[in-house]
C-alpha cells in the first residue's frame, strides 16, 4: 500500500471510528452457506452486538456478504448489486466456493475466484464456516476499518479495466450496468 | 393375470399404432418406441382420446456412438394411474442444432422442457413460440450436457484458478503422497 492511501485526516479517522460500529449487511444467499446466517443474526451468536444488522437494499448497505458459489447467471446480479452500493463498501467472500471454486472446482458454470470480478475485503475459509468464523471475520473487518485499511472498494475504481475485462470474458459480451464507474471515480477523486 | 390393466392399454394403443414397439416394464410403467415422424400423432391421441392429461417431463439422452439423440416423453394418466414413456430417436448433428417438432401447442409446460433441452443438448424444436435460453442465459460454449463436452477441460481453460502451492503440499508431493 502506498503512502498516500495510508495518510488520513482527523475527520476520516473520526468517521472510521463511528462507522465501524454501524455496518449494514446485504447478504446474497444463493449458496448453501446461507443457513449459517440465521444463528449468526439471532440470539445465539447475536451479530447485532457488533453493530452489524441485515439490510434489504443494496443502496443502504455497507457489507455485501456472498455466501457460497456463484454461477455465471448470478454473478451478473452480484456485479449489478455491487455497483449500486454506495462507497465505502466491503465485500466478504464466504466459504471456499468464493475462494477457489470449492467443491465445484471443475464445474462449467461456476466462478472460481470472486476477486477477479469485484474486489473482496475479507474471505472466510471453510465449507461451510461456522457462525464463530463469521463473527471473527466481521471483527477483523471492523479492525481494518478502524485502521483505515479497508480500501478494497477503491480498487474497483482504480483498476476498473481489469474487473471489466474479466466480467466481459465470462458474460456473452458487455453487460449493461447502471453506474458510470469512470465518472464515479472522478467524483471520489481517486 | 399379471399387469392386466397395462396390457389392455397396450392392446388399445397397438391397434392405432401398429408400427410402434410396446413393452410393459413393470406395474404402471409402459415403454413405447416410435418412429420420430409418428410422435406428434401419438401425443395428440394421448391427450385428446386416451386421457393422458399430464406431460411429466421431456428428457434427452445423448447416444454418441449411435450418432443419435433419444427424446423421452413421459405421459401420465390420472384415472388409470399409468405412466407411458414414448421414446424416439433423432439424428445427432455434430455442428449446430438437431431439429425436431414441438408439442408445446398441446401442453404449455413443454415449452420449458424444450428450452432446457435446447440449451443443454442443442436440439431445436421447430414451431415453438419461445426458444429463448432458459437457465444458461450467459452461456457461450457448446451445449454442456452432450457427451463430447468435457467439463473439466472446459473449466480449466475458461476460468482462472488461484495459484496455491504451500510448503506442506510440496513436501507431501515430494514424499509421494497425494493423487496428482
Amino acid at each position: 500500500m502506498d503512502e498516500k492511501m495510508t495518510q488520513r485526516s482527523v475527520w476520516e479517522k473520526i468517521a472510521a471510528k463511528l462507522s465501524k460500529r454501524s455496518l449494514w449487511m446485504l447478504h446474497y444467499c444463493t449458496g448453501c452457506g446461507a443457513i449459517e446466517l440465521p444463528p449468526t443474526m439471532t440470539a445465539r451468536f447475536d451479530m447485532e452486538r457488533f453493530g452489524i444488522n441485515p439490510m434489504v437494499t443494496p443502496r443502504q448497505a455497507d457489507i455485501l456478504l456472498i455466501t457460497g458459489y456463484l454461477s455465471v447467471k448470478t454473478l451478473k446480479r452480484v456485479v449489478l448489486t455491487y455497483e449500486q452500493m454506495q462507497a465505502p463498501k466491503y465485500v466478504v467472500g464466504f466459504g471456499s466456493c468464493t475462494i477457489n471454486g470449492g467443491m465445484y472446482w471443475n464445474s462449467y458454470a461456476t466462478m472460481k475466484s470472486l476477486d477477479r470480478y469485484i474486489p473482496v475485503e475479507t474471505y472466510i475459509a471453510g465449507c461451510m464456516p461456522r457462525p464463530e468464523a463469521i463473527i471473527y471475520s466481521f471483527n477483523e473487518l471492523i479492525a481494518k476499518i478502524d485502521r483505515g485499511e479497508a480500501n478494497s472498494w477503491k480498487d474497483y475504481y482504480n483498476n476498473y479495466d481489469f474487473y471489466r475485462e474479466n466480467q466481459e470474458h465470462t458474460f456473452e459480451g458487455p453487460i449493461e450496468t447502471y453506474n458510470d464507474i469512470k465518472a464515479d471515480a472522478a467524483l471520489f477523486r481517486i | 393375470m399379471e399387469y392386466e390393466k397395462e396390457n389392455s392399454i397396450v392392446e388399445m394403443m397397438q391397434m392405432q399404432f401398429p408400427e410402434a414397439a410396446f413393452k410393459v416394464k413393470k406395474e404402471r410403467r409402459i415403454e413405447v418406441r416410435l418412429p420420430s415422424a409418428r410422435l406428434y400423432d401419438f401425443a395428440v391421441r394421448m391427450q385428446k382420446k386416451w386421457n393422458f392429461l399430464h406431460l411429466s417431463a421431456i428428457s434427452c439422452v445423448d447416444w454418441i456412438d449411435d450418432g443419435e439423440f433419444e427424446l423421452v416423453y413421459h405421459f401420465w394418466n390420472y384415472d388409470e394411474k399409468v405412466l407411458v414413456m414414448a421414446k424416439i430417436r433423432i439424428p445427432r448433428e455434430e455442428e449446430g442444432d438437431s431439429h425436431f417438432e414441438t408439442i408445446s401447442n398441446l401442453w404449455q409446460p413443454a415449452k420449458f422442457f424444450e428450452r432446457d433441452i435446447h440449451e443443454m443438448f442443442g436440439v431445436y424444436f421447430d414451431g415453438s413460440e419461445d426458444m429463448e435460453r432458459f437457465i444458461l442465459t450467459d452461456w457461450n460454449g457448446p451445449p454442456p450436457m452432450r457427451k463430447d463436452f468435457i467439463t473439466r477441460e472446459f473449466a480449466l481453460n475458461f476460468y482462472h484458478y488461484r495459484d496455491y502451492e504451500p510448503q506442506w503440499l510440496k513436501d507431501m508431493m515430494a514424499a509421494g503422497e497425494g493423487n496428482e
